[in-house]
């Protein structure tokens, strides 16, 4: 994708930085080089000509390049050339020489306009090539193309590209890449034949199927024994008859029962087969020959039976004459030979079968009395041993029960003893605890004669201690009612003895908590102002001073009217410095009156008195005198409350008694 | 006994008001002082305009001195009205 991208972008900066192409070239060269080598490679080794082609272009090039431009040489062509890109110079030539040679011969016949369109057919072509090469070098496809199809294509891209892999590889510059078509070295053939090629399969004797020595290594060897063995069982089945055929003749008197019948039949067949051919001639019929006498065993019945069928089938067949009558007597000779042979030796098989079963018996004989006599010793042996494992066995037994009784008797045993020892626990601690009742009753018993002592004694003491109680408690009511009045007495003094009004909140704390339960005391402290003891109280001298003061700022303001204004006040200011004092207990209830009798009382020490006086005022005069009258007011109270203070420690002190 | 104990703690507030004998004095001093500084801005004023605009005379001095004490005289009266009956500064007064 990018190198196409970038391919694309290429026409386009070749004007204009050429002399960044060649960078950009290798390195889309160096990518697509060695594919576009390999594919070059393939189609070049069938011709054995192509060796030479890349020296041609080299070496054309140069007297190439010389040879078109001297026969055209028009001017056009010069600047289309050389307007071509670098890379066209070497190739045009290359190609005008190819492509001159076929129509150079045509110029001859016209003159102006053929060699006009030749010039122009060479240029066009020339350029045709040069944009070929070039464009082959531009794109994958058209190289492809372009090596394969037009003729030294492929030589004239390799050449360039050769030449871009030298300039982007100095150092290899020596050893071109693409040697084998270029240089022209000697080229490595590899005949056709060699290596490996598919062969059709030629003939079916070597198709698998067939059984051969892949398919198993026995057969082939077991083939040609088969083959033998096959043959001389032929062979050998045809000895086998024949001498078969010569012992059913030869030894037909031993033949016991456990021969097979087999070979006799075919005895039998073969004197069939040899029989019949002489047996017709023969015109007079044979008597039956019998040798009943001697034919006591079966086989020699059967034997004898069957070559009376042959005679009476050679007497019914007459067409053979007396062929087989010698043949037939002999045979009747042979059997009888065999018969007493048989005879002979039954008789002597007879004998020595006896002796043998005598040996026989009396080798059974002794094996039985040995066996006797070894299985009596055998008994004796078992018996012996079988008492002796009985013995221990019953030993045994008899330890394992011993065993078994000691062991229940220890348990036994054990248990009587640990309930022997339960038992005398039991006792122990009942006894123990008998002990220890009586011994508690004891206690308890002493202990109740001194308790009650001791309870009267203690009842006495509560009486005494209840008394001195009551004594305690008359005191310390005393005690109380002098601390009460001492504490009130110590309040009353710190309201006389001060200056300046302080806070006696200490002092009243103190009355309060030494009248600890007293509902009157509480009472009367609760109803004295808190701002009284907060910031105190004046006594008398300073409450006539702060009067008098109080007094002149009331006088001036004594003939004021109801709503009055700046004048009047300034008329009263006046008038006040003129009017004239009152003194003593005055008559009336003007301002000046008021504060007369005020003072008076005051004078007196009747505080209350005073305070009534000057409450009676009225307008500004009543205003000018309110705080005085409120701290009169406030020290009234007090006075009061310690007054009910006193008198209530008084009346505790009384009523102690 | 037990719930006379918190209230001696109970803070009294210290009033700023001054004592009731030198509430006179003090309003006294009031008057006095509006007088002489409303009088003073009068006379400027009227100084002021005498020369701006009715070319230096006498009169309009004097008138703007006449409007200052006026002004002081009268706030002074009511001052004083006021103040004999009970102040109803931050009272609220419901209309019938």
């Amino acid at each position: 994708m990018l190198r196409a991208s970038i391919l694309r972008a290429r026409p386009a900066l070749r004007p204009i930085a050429p002399a960044v192409r060649p960078q950009w070239r290798v390195a889309q060269r160096f990518y697509a080089d060695e594919k576009k080598v390999d594919n070059t490679t393939i189609p070049n080794p069938a011709p054995s000509t192509s060796p030479p082609n890349p020296i041609t272009p080299a070496s054309d090039t140069i007297p190439a390049s010389d040879l078109p431009k001297p026969p055209p040489a028009p001017e056009t062509a010069r600047p289309a050339s050389t307007a071509q890109p670098s890379t066209t110079p070497p190739t045009g030539p290359g190609t005008a020489s190819v492509a001159a040679d076929p129509q150079l011969a045509k110029p001859k016949p016209k003159k102006r306009r053929f060699r006009r369109f030749l010039t122009y057919l060479v240029i066009l072509s020339s350029l045709g090539y040069a944009g070929g090469v070039w464009y082959s070098l531009v794109s994958d496809n058209f190289h492809d193309f372009f090596t394969e199809y037009i003729p030294f294509g492929e030589d004239a891209v390799g050449y360039f590209e050769e030449r871009e892999f030298r300039k982007r590889f100095p150092g290899r510059a020596g050893q071109p890449r693409l040697h084998p078509q270029i240089t022209g070295e000697n080229k490595v053939t590899i005949p056709g034949k060699s290596g490996l090629s598919s062969k059709i399969a030629q003939d079916g004797n070597t198709d698998l199927a067939i059984k051969g020595p892949h398919v198993s290594a026995v057969d082939a060897h077991s083939l040609q024994p088969a083959q033998e063995t096959e043959s001389s069982k032929v062979g050998s089945d045809k000895g086998v008859q024949e001498k078969r055929a010569e012992d059913g003749q030869k030894e037909k008197p031993t033949e016991s029962t456990s021969h097979e019948l087999l070979p006799k039949s075919t005895t039998n067949s073969e004197l069939e087969t040899g029989v019949p051919a002489s047996t017709p001639a023969k015109p007079i019929s044979q008597i039956d020959h019998l040798n009943v006498p001697e034919a006591g065993e079966p086989v020699v019945q059967d034997v004898v039976k069957i070559v009376n069928d042959i005679i009476t089938a050679i007497n019914a067949d007459s067409s053979h004459g007396n062929k087989y009558d010698s043949a037939l007597e002999k045979a009747k000779s042979d059997l009888g030979k065999v018969v007493s042979d048989i005879n002979l030796l039954k008789e002597s098989l007879q004998k020595s079968a006896e002796k043998e079963i005598k040996e026989a018996h009396s080798q059974f004989d002794s094996a039985a009395k040995e066996l006797i006599s070894r299985w009596e010793v055998q008994l004796h042996d078992q018996d012996a041993h079988w008492k002796e494992e009985y013995e221990n066995e019953r030993e045994r037994l008899s330890k394992t029960y011993r065993d078994k009784l000691q062991a229940e008797l220890d348990a036994a045993h054990q248990v009587y003893e640990q309930r022997l020892k339960n038992e005398l626990l039991e006792q122990s601690i009942a006894l123990q605890q008998k002990f220890a009742s009586s011994v508690r009753d004891r206690v308890e018993a002493e202990r109740e004669g001194r308790l009650g002592k001791l309870n009267e004694l203690s009842s006495s003491v509560q009486e005494l201690e209840k008394l001195t109680a009551e004594w305690n408690s008359v005191i310390e009511r005393n005690l109380k009612t002098q601390h009460l009045v001492v504490a009130v007495e110590a309040v009353k003094s710190a309201l006389e003895n001060q200056l300046t009004p302080k806070p006696f909140i200490t002092e009243l704390a103190a009355l309060k908590e030494i009248a600890a339960d007293d509902p009157v005391v509480s009472a009367a402290i609760a109803s004295i102002n808190p701002v009284a003891y907060q910031r105190g109280i004046p006594n008398a001298s300073q409450l006539i001073d702060r009067f008098r003061r109080v007094a002149q700022e009331v006088r001036k303001a004594a003939l004021l009217p109801e709503d009055a204004g700046v004048a009047s006040h300034i008329a009263s200011l006046a008038m006040s410095k003129v009017l004239f004092k009152k003194s003593g207990l005055a008559i009336g209830q003007d301002v000046e009156a008021v504060l007369a009798r005020t003072e008076v009382l005051l004078e007196e020490g009747d505080l209350d008195a005073a305070a009534r006086e000057m409450n009676g005022l009225q307008g500004w005069a009543k205003v000018l005198s309110r705080d005085w009258l409120s701290e009169a007011r406030r020290v009234l109270e007090v006075k009061q409350a310690l007054d009910v203070i006193a008198t209530e420690a008084r009346l505790q002190s009384l009523l102690v008694d | 006994m037990a719930d006379e104990s918190p209230k001696p703690t109970t803070p009294v507030p210290r009033t700023s008001r001054p004592l009731s004998e030198a509430l006179l004095n003090e309003k006294w001093d009031r008057c006095l002082s509006s007088f002489l500084i409303r009088s003073g801005l009068g006379l400027s004023f009227g100084v002021v305009f005498s020369v701006l605009l009715f070319k230096r005379r006498a009169w309009p001095a004097f008138i703007g001195l006449g409007f200052g004490a006026g002004r002081a005289w009268e706030e002074c009266d009511n001052s004083f009205k006021r103040a004999s009956a009970s102040s109803t500064d931050g009272i609220r007064v419901i209309r019938p």
